[in-house]
């Protein structure tokens, strides 16, 4: 780990998380909102793992495994949804799943 | 773990294994009413113990806990309103879901999330606290699934709510990376030894904010707001306006005043930014509105921007105004909710302003606890909301914040006309004859106990305020 400077894990975690932001900003389909917004939950887990190393401590990863069972939970309540709103809808376009306007 | 370690987290016991209780028993036997029961019971169990058994001084926990008088206090607000939004939600649920006992379930799991929220001091705690209490509102706001908007709001949250977590994960990576520790009181530490904040600091808290800011609803992480309410069932609605942007205010209070996040004034204006585009853009979304929930999810906007004027004054007395306030609040929302769920019926939830047409001479008694809680939500002396308005102004001027108390005092007045119209939509006369999209609700006693006891309380604190501002002072010290 010597001669990889922390800045350069921090930055490849920040191209990640914004690549990931770009993804759930411009996609229309929701699974793929829901795959970006697992980049950017697995980039600040990246950014963790890269600060632990910095410090040298185990608690950058312990929080880098919590964010993956949170990830986990939440992939699968997503889905269920997303099979609620396929079943409805028939289509995963996030446009037609806006009904409420106001 | 010590013996008063132990002790002191039994509030979070107590909600775990009431979660399990409920999973054995759907297991042997569903049965809506002895669900009801363990959750009431349990909630109520918890809070008494709170109430008899909790210290008034501090305990930590190392490293993740801190339970003080204002963990304490926020837990009790938080066990009550879980306990009054499960008396609505019987009613509600009874009337309208087949399988309608796991709901119970993640609303005590979604409390649990709540109360780990705030007594946390270690980003690991409020992670894991949030994240229990928002995947418990996933599925808390999609419940009804035979409603096709329900699966709308429910995705729009997931979605906007991990869009969010990870904002608030990356800005928290940050600053344990420059801090070196993921305690508050480590990372106060850190930002002590220099006077100025480097930048990667300086942008994990950016980051930060934009998270919390997407929790608590505030311009211009608001969007979600309106469909979600919306959406949601009115139970769940009331649910994510009092206890899960209070437990996020709470945790915003505790985590800038251990950090002093006031030293920095790029911050503070970041703050005094939202606070009041909040007030002005929440109430003006809710002028053009028709629908009495988005009234509601709009208005909510607004109030959360009063709170940040007295979390801006800072101090003992802004803590204090802060607390007041969200109490005033809770029981003000949750009223205001619960009477929209006892109105609603089987198809639809009575959300139109026209569902309310005549109200006050068919059904005086609703139309009258309504009545007082939306006069409270206006900030009308006599009620609670006036008074907690009163504390949020006293906290600003005692700082001096003339700007945002200016801006506190044109948006209450610019507040006042929606609720007012409502108000008025009920004064209008009665059609005898009943058209066909009507509503037909069913009435139940416990909801309608609860919404009196609701009423009596908000008028006991808006003629009596010192009786629940000496128990804040007992508990909420910076200290």
């Amino acid at each position: 780990m010597d001669d990889v400077p922390i800045e350069s894990g921090l930055v490849l975690a920040s191209i990640l998380f914004i690549l990931g932001m770009i993804g759930v900003l411009t996609r229309r389909n929701i699974i793929f909102m829901l795959i970006s917004v697992e980049i950017m939950l697995n980039a600040a887990g990246l950014a963790f793992i890269v600060a632990g190393a910095k410090w040298a401590q185990a608690d950058g990863q312990v929080m880098f495994i919590f964010i993956l069972t949170m990830a986990a939970a939440e992939v699968s309540v997503g889905l269920a949804l997303i099979l609620q709103i396929y079943h409805q809808l028939k289509t995963l376009d996030s446009d037609a799943a806006s009904k409420m306007n106001g | 773990m010590s013996k008063t370690d132990l002790l002191s987290v039994i509030p979070i016991f107590i909600l775990t294994s009431a979660a399990i209780l409920i999973l054995f028993s759907i297991a042997v036997k569903r049965n809506h009413k002895v669900i009801y029961l363990i959750t009431t019971v349990s909630l109520a169990a918890d809070f008494i113990y709170i109430a008899l058994f909790s210290a008034k001084t501090k305990w930590i926990i190392e490293p993740l806990f801190i339970i003080d008088g204002f963990g304490t206090f926020n837990t009790g607000l938080i066990l009550l309103s879980a306990l009054a939004v499960s008396m609505i939600s019987y009613a509600y649920f009874e009337q309208r879901e087949e399988r309608k006992e796991e709901y119970y379930i993640l609303l005590i799991l979604a409390t649990l999330g709540a109360v780990v929220l705030v007594i946390s001091k270690h980003f690991i705690s409020l992670f894991l606290g949030l994240e229990i209490l928002s995947v418990s509102l996933y599925a808390m706001i999609t419940y009804l699934r035979k409603r096709e908007r329900s699966d709308e709001a429910g995705i729009k949250y997931l979605i906007l709510a991990a869009f969010s977590s990870a904002f608030l994960l990356f800005g928290m990576a940050l600053v344990y990376a420059s801090a070196g520790s993921m305690e508050f009181s480590g990372i106060a530490k850190h930002l002590a030894s220099s006077s100025s904040m480097s930048p990667v600091v300086f942008a994990g808290l950016g980051l930060m904010t934009v998270g919390i800011g997407f929790k608590l609803g505030v311009v211009p992480f608001h969007m979600w707001t309106a469909d979600v309410y919306e959406g949601a069932p009115a139970p769940v609605t009331a649910y994510i306006a009092t206890v899960s942007k209070g437990g996020m205010m709470a945790l915003l209070v505790r985590f800038f005043v251990v950090i002093d996040g006031y030293r920095y004034t790029a911050l503070m204006m970041a703050f005094a930014v939202i606070a009041i585009a909040s007030m002005f853009i929440g109430n003006f979304l809710a002028l053009r509105q028709n629908n009495v929930k988005r009234i509601l999810a709009y208005s909510s906007i607004s109030h959360v921007g009063y709170i940040l004027v007295a979390f801006l004054a800072g101090g003992t007395l802004g803590v204090q105004a802060v607390t007041f306030y969200l109490v005033a609040y809770f029981i003000t929302t949750i009223g205001a909710f619960g009477i929209l769920a006892t109105l609603s019926d089987r198809d639809r939830d009575a959300e139109m302003r026209e569902d309310y047409k005549g109200l006050f001479w068919a059904r005086p008694w609703t139309a009258a606890i309504f009545t007082a809680m939306l006069l409270s939500l206006a900030g009308i002396p006599l009620t609670a909301g006036f008074i907690g308005k009163f504390y949020i102004v006293a906290a600003g001027v005692g700082n001096g914040q003339w700007l945002l108390v200016l801006m506190l005092a044109v948006n209450s007045a610019i507040g006042l006309y929606y609720y007012i119209k409502i108000i008025a939509t009920m004064f209008e006369p009665y059609e005898k004859e009943r058209p066909s999209d009507q509503l037909y609700p069913s009435i139940y006693i416990v909801s309608g106990v609860t919404m009196a006891v609701l009423t009596l309380l908000l008028v006991w604190i808006g003629t009596n305020p010192s009786g629940i501002m000496d128990l804040i002072q007992a508990f909420v010290r910076l200290n």
